[in-house]
């Protein structure tokens, strides 16, 4: 049902403690520095956009490759919330060397799975930013790849 | 006391963090942090800082409204505090949330209550300690309040749309887009279901984060005048209701005109813009 990276994941949440939960978003939201883009990297699709008003910074940096799987990079601004930075490391860490397809298809109930039932009723949509934010990169990545395809056709 | 907080009409209401740093173990303060960030308390907290949020402490969980004299009580009894201590708030975003638990507090006749200058912000900024630690306090015996003092501090639609009908001070502290109608919600911000966009007929836009500084901390009472007595021409003894989406941002707006600026008949409409927006032939203006 969900790529094997995510399902992973998944699984290492099931179970915990509310506090072990806490603690290992938090683990993982110190953590999103890693899935940073490197300086040099050249990537297929970037999606940076600031908000002036109040959230930081999120850009989505996606790497297409050669066996048709993609992965994520994600530059996230010093105001960006704690939860958004976990679900930063979660999604690069669940979607590494997925394809764009299989991306699309995962059903976004497997976000209370790991941020705990809580965290998703008292921020409701926040939780899922990024997912949202990775599947529309992939879907321009899908589009650009049909319309290409077309054009060589 | 600073030249920039006894220029403030009440300037007990903002403490600043050299105030704060120096009485981290009084027992008649209790220290409270507010966030957008449900997260970042636990990250590390002004030591001896308790954690409330928002959504979950101060909002009744099935009906959309705050908490009743009951809830308040045990909320504070859970964490010690009695009518006696003052609470200092402090929180991310420009004490955005902060100035909303204050508020909500104030529902409730806490008077004793204080917003520490630039929060969270510049506290970390100024490298001053945090600790991961979680502290617990004797629970006090809080006495239940008569009743939440609504009709002083807070506007409902029907007393708002009278307001707009009479053609009474409204400050709407959106963003930009938000007033003209462009968008209905903050960029990148979970759309909460508003059906029509644009703003309350009259009302005069004044974004809240105008009032604060990059570093967090509010503008000095002259800048802060320049903005509400100036640039929308509110005069002391106008009755002025302030809205926004969810009743958040206009819980900073409430604080500094009331308490920074001294305007004595402040109130905030929570119900704001995801009401407004949303009700059946209210009035709506876009430009």
């Amino acid at each position: 049902m969900y790529p094997a990276p995510l399902q992973a994941l998944i699984d290492l949440f099931a179970g915990l403690p509310e506090t072990d939960r806490r603690e290992t978003l938090i683990n993982l939201a110190e953590s999103a520095p890693l899935h940073a883009p490197q300086e040099g990297e050249i990537f297929d699709l970037e999606d940076v956009r600031k908000d002036e008003e109040c959230t930081d910074t999120v850009g989505i940096h996606l790497h297409s490759h050669a066996d048709g799987t993609v992965s994520f990079r994600v530059s996230l601004g010093p105001q960006v919330q704690t939860l958004t930075r976990a679900m930063t490391s979660i999604l690069c860490q669940g979607f590494e060397g997925v394809k764009p397809q299989e991306i699309l298809e995962v059903p976004a109930d497997f976000v209370p799975k790991i941020v705990g039932a809580e965290l998703v009723r008292l921020r409701s949509q926040t939780v899922y930013y990024v997912l949202t934010r990775m599947k529309s990169a992939v879907k321009v990545l899908l589009n650009r790849q049909r319309a290409a395809a077309l054009e060589g056709t | 006391m600073s030249d920039k907080f006894s220029s403030y009409a009440h300037p007990e209401a903002l403490v600043s963090t050299d105030w704060l740093a120096a009485r981290l173990d009084d027992p008649s303060i209790r220290i409270v942090e507010s966030n957008e960030d449900v997260l970042l308390y636990d990250t590390g907290h002004i030591p001896g800082a308790v954690h409330i949020d928002w959504r979950r402490d101060l909002n009744d969980q099935t009906v959309r409204d705050y908490i009743g004299p009951e809830g308040f009580a045990a909320l504070a009894s859970r964490h010690g505090i009695t009518p006696d201590t003052t609470v200092v708030f402090y929180g991310d975003k420009s004490n955005w949330w902060a100035a909303y638990a204050l508020w909500v507090f104030q529902l409730f006749g806490h008077k004793k209550a204080c917003i520490v200058d630039g929060g969270r912000t510049k506290w970390v900024a100024e490298k001053r300690p945090l600790t991961r630690e979680v502290p617990t306090f004797a629970t006090s015996a809080y006495p239940l309040p008569p009743e939440r003092l609504d009709a002083e501090i807070r506007a409902f639609f029907g007393q708002t749309l009278a307001h707009h009908k009479a053609g009474l001070p409204l400050v709407d502290v959106r963003s930009p887009g938000e007033f003209s109608g462009e968008i209905t919600h903050m960029p990148e911000y979970p759309q909460e279901g508003v059906l029509r966009g644009g703003h309350i007929p009259g009302a005069k836009s004044q974004p809240w984060a105008k009032a604060a500084n990059p570093d967090g901390t509010f503008k000095t009472a002259e800048e802060l005048r320049a903005l509400y007595e100036g640039d929308l021409g509110l005069k002391k003894d106008d009755d002025i209701i302030a809205y926004c989406r969810i009743g958040e941002r206009s819980s900073h707006t409430w604080f500094v005109l009331k308490y920074l600026l001294g305007f004595d008949k402040v109130r905030n409409y929570d119900g704001s813009w995801t009401e407004w927006g949303n009700m059946v032939r209210s009035p709506v203006e876009r430009s």
